[in-house]
């Protein structure tokens, strides 16, 4: 797919690697359009990058109808949804701390799983839904993690993750034959500001040492990789790890 | 100009995985079990490859039966 020109969507764009993905994007030319919870972001992305910008919390369906109804009303429909916003968070099932054995915190659970899952699952249905309806040829890319494939401390993010690979793969064979694609980039850590918060400097330093290129990946790598991925209009179906060689 | 009699037939027995001898003109999606939407997908496009066409979202939805589905292409002007 040739991105100039194209209407392309990417959820969580304000900061991170989503950001990375809206200012490479935003070059080749193609009609971006930012959802993002962060209205004060969206904001200041508008006044740096000229994007469109939409608010909304992409893990409340009524709000993902709402603003998808809107853009399709003022667009028509998209060419490629990117499925980026999330949240990265750690904790381990059991904690044993002093006072005895704690569990792992049922509310984050069920955050993680609404912002890291289920967001994918209501904008993809909404998007494709026009996409169908106009016989759009699109594409939609979910940003997964290399976490999906189980990384200790990690319940609620792996299990998210591992969730979108299924969806890719799910939704690939469901939708290809009206050709619209699906595919999955996982990141593996990443110098982001949303790593630093949730990952430990002391684990952070030892997975560097675990990494064959011994180095984080940069954001600006992840998005050529998603943009990569969006043009070969024979990657399908699959999930594709950007992770310097790191194996969780 | 393809035969629409016989084409559909057949691609709706590829599809459906059933013969075309027991396919009627009034089979419809709703009395087939195995006439599912994602079975209807496939048939789409295979009707639009064999018949070098693209289909309207409304075609796609009005195609319920052997009938609407001949009713269709033959609007389309693509078959005989």
């Amino acid at each position: 797919m040739e991105l100039r020109g194209k209407k392309i969507i990417v959820t969580g764009g304000v900061r991170g690697l989503g950001r990375a993905m809206v200012d490479k994007l935003t070059a080749t030319g193609a009609a971006v359009t930012v959802f993002d919870l962060n209205r004060e972001g969206l904001d200041e992305l508008q006044r740096q990058s000229g994007v469109k910008c939409v608010v909304c919390d992409v893990s409340d369906y009524q709000q993902v109808v709402s603003a998808t109804s809107h853009y399709h009303d003022a667009f028509g429909a998209a060419d490629v949804l990117i499925n980026n916003a999330g949240i990265l968070y750690s904790e381990p099932l059991i904690k044993i701390t002093a006072s005895g054995v704690a569990r792992h915190d049922a509310a984050m659970w069920n955050k993680v799983l609404a912002s890291d899952l289920s967001s994918v699952f209501y904008m993809t249905s909404c998007i494709v839904d026009k996409m169908i309806t106009t016989r759009t040829r699109g594409v939609i890319v979910n940003i997964s993690s290399i976490s999906a494939s189980g990384n200790a401390g990690q319940s609620a993010y792996s299990a998210a993750k591992a969730g979108v690979n299924a969806l890719t793969a799910v939704w690939a064979k469901e939708l290809s034959p009206m050709g619209i694609r699906v595919l999955a980039i996982a990141p593996g850590f990443t110098e982001t500001d949303s790593t630093k918060e949730a990952v430990a400097e002391t684990t952070l330093r030892e997975t560097i040492k675990r990494v064959p290129l011994r180095r984080l990946g940069r954001p600006d790598e992840i998005a050529e990789g998603v943009l990569s991925a969006i043009r070969n209009d024979f990657f399908n179906g699959k999930v594709m790890e950007l992770d310097g060689g790191l194996i969780v | 100009m393809p035969q629409v009699d016989g084409a559909v037939e057949n691609l709706l027995s590829e599809v459906l995985q059933v013969p075309a001898s027991t396919i009627t003109e009034n089979m419809a999606m709703k009395d087939v079990a195995a006439w599912d939407s994602l079975r209807h997908m496939e048939l789409i496009v295979s009707l639009e490859q064999f018949f070098g066409i693209e289909l309207s979202f409304d075609e796609i939805v009005a195609m319920q039966s052997v009938g609407e589905i001949k009713r269709v292409l033959r609007e389309r002007g693509t078959v005989s």
